[in-house]
């Protein structure tokens, strides 16, 4: 399985729910999948995807967040699944492509390979999935419907040639249109 | 006679900023310890983390104020360029001023040195903060959060544990 591949499974179960995307790859596929207002691309400050939905989470009971998050992005701020795991918000939903490197600059590794991001879930009061293949995924996406507490689905995906287009949005653009879509349906 | 950080405290309660997000630091103690008694600040494990999670509150419609000091404001200069000033994400930051002094200890006195041409570098409108003019100052803050801009106010460390 590839990113985009399985992303576009993830977002078959999405309709307008907010989705923080991270840097790089993960918001480009994101941006070719499903061009939407809810989308919080993020260009830069790479790490903090899962930040941004904490806060938005916090602030949005009533919403289930999604983050769209990397490997190589989450090992980058480990931190914040411990700050999730204190403040307990039950509507984040933090969804991990997991291809043990970081491709958008080209492919290094990660250490993902021999460290289970989803244990770090597991201490910090995530329930917490591991997918490989497309079948456990939809499964998993069926079941989380009914979960209520932080839900992290780290899915292992291999390497991919496929590049998306880049986010051709300006970012304060971005962020306006997230920012009424938040406020619609409050 | 109430410290003025726990005054800076009330103030910006009281002007609608609802979030009190940060890493610990000596020098903003009185503040920081005031907003625990109150249960309104969230304690983060790094300053980058805290100013992701008040940059996805302001994102909500709720105001953020992010409190570090100025060792960690150098950790933050990447997200604050490329998340709060890319997005115009308006955050007031606090930042307690280590190596204000020269005789403070010496892992400050660079950052301590750099920090009033770091924050003009990075164009982050900034004032310093005291007991006189704290009001000001802090009336300057909220003025440019409402004009969707972010900004910083520095208390000084004007004493030695």
């Amino acid at each position: 399985m590839i990113r985009k591949e399985v992303m576009k499974i993830v977002l078959d179960h999405i309709d307008s729910q907010p989705i923080i995307s991270a840097n790089g790859f993960i918001s480009r596929d994101l941006f070719e999948l499903k061009e939407k207002n809810s989308n919080f691309y993020m260009i830069g400050s790479m790490g903090l995807a899962s930040s941004i939905g904490l806060g938005v989470a916090l602030k949005n009971p009533r919403k289930r967040i999604y983050v769209f998050d990397g490997d190589g992005n989450i090992l980058m701020n480990l931190g914040s699944l411990v700050t999730i795991g204190y403040m307990r918000p039950k509507n984040i939903i933090h969804i991990i492509f997991d291809n043990q490197s970081h491709e958008s600059t080209g492919g290094q590794p990660t250490a993902s390979n021999k460290i289970e991001i989803s244990k770090f879930g597991k201490i910090c009061n995530f329930k917490t999935f591991v997918v490989s293949n497309t079948k456990s995924l939809k499964n998993c996406l069926r079941q989380i419907k009914k979960i209520n507490q932080s839900i992290m689905i780290v899915i292992k995906i291999s390497k991919s040639n496929i590049q998306s287009q880049r986010v051709s949005l300006e970012p304060e653009f971005i962020k306006n249109r997230f920012m009424d879509s938040l406020n619609e349906k409050k | 006679m109430k410290p003025f950080q726990t005054k800076i405290f009330d103030f910006f309660q009281k002007h609608d900023v609802e979030n009190f997000i940060g890493v610990p630091d000596s020098t903003l103690k009185e503040f920081i310890s005031y907003g625990l008694k109150k249960k309104k600040i969230i304690v983060t494990t790094r300053e980058e983390e805290a100013i992701g999670i008040a940059s996805g509150m302001c994102l909500s419609g709720s105001s953020s104020l992010v409190f570090m000091q100025n060792a960690g404001f150098a950790n933050s200069l990447s997200t604050i360029t490329s998340l709060v000033e890319l997005y115009k994400i308006p955050i007031i930051f606090l930042i307690g001023w280590r190596g204000y002094l020269k005789d403070d200890a010496p892992e400050h006195s660079m950052i301590g040195k750099i920090q009033p041409d770091l924050l003009k570098i990075i164009e982050l409108p900034t004032k310093t903060l005291s007991s006189n003019n704290w009001k000001k100052s802090c009336e300057w803050a909220i003025k440019k959060i409402q004009n969707n801009a972010s900004c910083a106010l520095i208390v000084k460390r004007e004493f030695h544990d």
